[in-house]
């Protein structure tokens, strides 16, 4: 209840915020950003695995944001708005470096937990997750480490959710491999 | 891809244990403000949208603060200074529990520790009594109900404030709000100074 109430009040006034940064005012839509960039620049992180890359792409996020702020609704969640505003940069930056994978098609993913056989030290996990494939990294972060779901994730990565399972099916299988462990 | 750096040895059952937020080594401010100062003049005029259009509950109660301390400012200037009657009214009704806005809360001490500010806000709140006590049943509705609405809005920032102490904003608001109180405090009082009467 009080955690409830605490939320409602961070988010009235990141609300406040938004409406002070769409006025001009940038030392408010500065305070979003300390706010936000770490949930950014992780995303951007763990879908480029290129801290460079990642603070480019980081930066590129902010400042979209800050010219589309107009369109943005405020009863709609910020950072989940940001990190759409994320994923489309990171995959724009990586489009002019590559082509991205094919999947195969008949790979399926249904309800998942993401929950590990064995607790695994955090950097390992990051370096499996890290040397996984573009699309299958790109489900796997926006599903099990944001949250979003298949849904969510597939209009983020504009794929269709069939491909996003499918997606996170392979992300598990290949888990499951270079931990040597079951992923559940 | 680098990790995140505070994460040595520590391990993690599921991948949602993992850090949802990792901080960049630099600060990626100045270069993002930089380039927000290079955009055109109107990429930076944001647009109203439907979300635009919604009111903020505290920035409205804070704003309403405002709203009603000029009104009645500007009120007292127009109708109440120039001649209005004096004497004709019972002074029994200008009770200090008729004026909300008046009623020290916890918070006043940590925001406001001047002593000097709070001698000032004494003195003006007993000249207050006396000139509600005066005042025409109308004008001293109006009086108390602006000071309940500042009273009103000092208590949901502090509220807020209770939630998330450090919040900048809140503490600028909170202190706009103690002004505004004062302005009108300072109001009545001079007015009485000046021998206008009311």
């Amino acid at each position: 209840m009080v955690h409830a109430q605490a939320e409602e009040t961070r988010v009235d006034w990141e609300s406040a915020l938004v409406q002070r940064a769409r006025g001009g005012d940038r030392r408010a839509f500065e305070r979003l950003y300390r706010e936000h960039v770490g949930r950014v620049y992780g995303l951007c992180l763990r879908m480029t695995r290129d801290a460079q890359l990642a603070e480019d792409c980081t930066q590129d996020t902010f400042i979209n944001a800050w010219r589309a702020l107009g369109k943005f609704e405020t009863r709609s969640s910020l950072s989940t708005w940001l990190h759409r505003i994320a994923v489309n940069v990171s995959l724009a930056r990586r489009r002019k470096s590559g082509p991205v994978e094919p999947l195969p098609a008949e790979e399926q993913e249904t309800a998942a937990e993401w929950t590990l056989e064995t607790p695994v030290e955090v950097q390992e996990l990051e370096n499996a997750i890290g040397a996984l494939p573009e699309g299958a990294r790109d489900a796997l972060v926006l599903h099990a480490l944001y949250g979003y779901s298949h849904g969510e994730a597939a209009r983020m990565l504009g794929i269709a959710e069939g491909t996003c399972k499918a997606q996170l099916h392979r992300a598990r299988r290949l888990l499951r491999e270079r931990l040597g462990m079951e992923v559940n | 891809m680098t990790g995140p750096t505070d994460t040595n040895g520590r391990t993690v059952a599921s991948l949602r244990e993992l850090p949802q937020s990792i901080e960049p080594a630099r600060d990626l401010w100045p270069g993002i403000e930089s380039q927000l100062t290079a955009l055109p003049a109107q990429d930076s005029a944001q647009g109203a949208g439907p979300g635009y259009r919604r009111a903020l509950r505290l920035r409205w109660l804070a704003a309403a603060a405002m709203l009603s301390c000029l009104a009645v400012g500007i009120w007292i200037g127009r109708s109440l200074l120039p001649g209005a009657a004096v004497g004709h009214l019972p002074p029994s009704t200008a009770s200090r529990s008729t004026v909300p806005g008046l009623a020290p809360t916890a918070l006043d001490a940590a925001y406001v520790s001047d002593p000097r500010y709070e001698r000032q806000r004494r003195a003006l709140v007993r000249a207050l009594q006396e000139r509600l006590a005066v005042l025409p049943p109308p004008a001293r509705a109006k009086v108390t109900a602006s000071l309940a609405a500042i009273e009103k809005a000092k208590k949901d920032l502090e509220g807020a404030l209770g939630q998330d102490p450090g919040n900048a904003l809140l503490q600028e608001l909170l202190i706009n709000t103690y002004q505004d109180e004062m302005r009108v405090l300072t109001d009545v009082h001079e007015a009485s100074d000046s021998g206008r009467g009311i």
